[in-house]
């Protein structure tokens, strides 16, 4: 099962490699451990977020990709869907069939169709637009629905932070 | 004769086994009851709900009033899944009365229900040009311009597993230094 994990790790890398998406990289931390990477996205244009760069780290399970991997930002990243650890909560991280809320389509939720490259996507989309339904950071939320210029002012006060600025 | 008594009496010492275990549970348990009443209304008088479970809650959600939390605590019944389910369902915790004054230890990392600036200042992740050791390659102040790094950052896959290492992590600081370059950019313009 390990063998089959590694294998396929190994090829998204490859391919996140070779062919990246836009704002993004993504890779293992070591090669020697194939099941812990440590992802840049890209703030989105457009967003409150644009011009930031955003470090993740990503742990996939040995039974990966039956199970999805979980995802935790190294960073300060105040946003309605990332929890104040920096755990992201997005539905295409959930497993097939664990749906704790029943609001999410089991189309959204983790397959082994999806990818490391998919999920970071998603997760750059949901960057961009917060879901509201579920909030990780219920702080977060309520300023990002009643008071939205205080929450742009904090996000981008953030990003210039992060970045050594 | 004799099968007929014997009969008889092994029903009848059943029957005193029986009563006599009753009444010997009956007196044990009796001390136990009487004094448990008064052990759980003195618990409701002294507001005591369980320090650990606050604590639970408080590492999940540490923005969260404690006090907050040990009356949804306490209203439920003590249950930390139905006030997780609460919070996460996004109605939040309810303001406990002025009344509700529990007897809630702070803890220890946490610092409870301090104001908004604290909380955030909280997580204190270092900056990425610390994170990742750029100090060496922004002492430009932005301005050492490196054009080329755009194509090269489109590098083929390397058979070698340290230059792929190599490689990821170069791709890593580029995306971190043309970040900072480019905000730098324009906050000089503005």
């Amino acid at each position: 099962m390990t063998s089959v994990a590694s294998k396929r790790l190994y090829q998204e890398y490859k391919h996140l490699t070779t062919d990246p998406p836009e704002g993004i990289t993504a890779g293992p931390v070591s090669e020697d451990d194939l099941f812990v990477w440590e992802a840049i996205i890209a703030g989105p244009e457009g967003s409150p977020y644009e011009g930031g760069v955003f470090p993740a780290e990503l742990k996939f399970p040995k039974d990966y990709p039956l199970m999805p991997p979980s995802m935790r930002f190294l960073c300060d990243l105040w946003h309605p869907n990332v929890y104040t650890n920096g755990n992201v909560c997005i539905s295409i991280l959930h497993a097939p069939g664990e749906d704790p809320n029943h609001y999410e389509q089991a189309s959204e939720r983790w397959s082994p169709i999806q990818s490391v490259e998919k999920i970071l996507i998603s997760v750059m989309s949901m960057i961009a637009e917060p879901n509201d339904e579920s909030p990780a950071n219920v702080d977060a939320a309520r300023m990002w629905r009643e008071r939205r210029p205080e929450f742009e002012k904090r996000v981008k006060a953030d990003v210039r932070k992060s970045l050594g600025l | 004769m004799a099968e007929s008594q014997t009969s008889i009496n092994i029903p009848q010492i059943l029957a005193v086994a029986i009563v006599g275990f009753f009444a010997i549970r009956w007196f044990l348990n009796k001390p136990a009851s009487a004094s448990a009443p008064p052990a759980s209304s003195s618990s409701r008088g002294g507001r005591q709900v369980d320090v650990t479970k606050i604590n639970q809650v408080t590492s999940m959600f540490p923005q969260l009033d404690r006090r907050a939390i040990a009356w949804d605590l306490q209203r439920n019944g003590g249950s930390v899944a139905a006030t997780t389910e609460r919070v996460l369902g996004g109605r939040g915790l309810d303001n406990p009365p002025p009344s509700f004054q529990p007897n809630i230890p702070a803890q220890e990392t946490a610092s409870g229900s301090s104001s908004g600036v604290q909380k955030r200042g909280a997580p204190g992740q270092p900056d990425l040009i610390t994170r990742y050791n750029l100090q060496g390659r922004i002492s430009g102040k932005g301005k050492e311009a490196e054009p080329s790094e755009e194509e090269r950052m489109k590098s083929a896959w390397s058979a070698d597993k340290a230059a792929r290492a190599e490689n990821l992590k170069r791709r890593r600081e580029e995306m971190i230094l043309a970040a900072r370059r480019k905000m730098e950019a324009k906050e000089g313009q503005a």
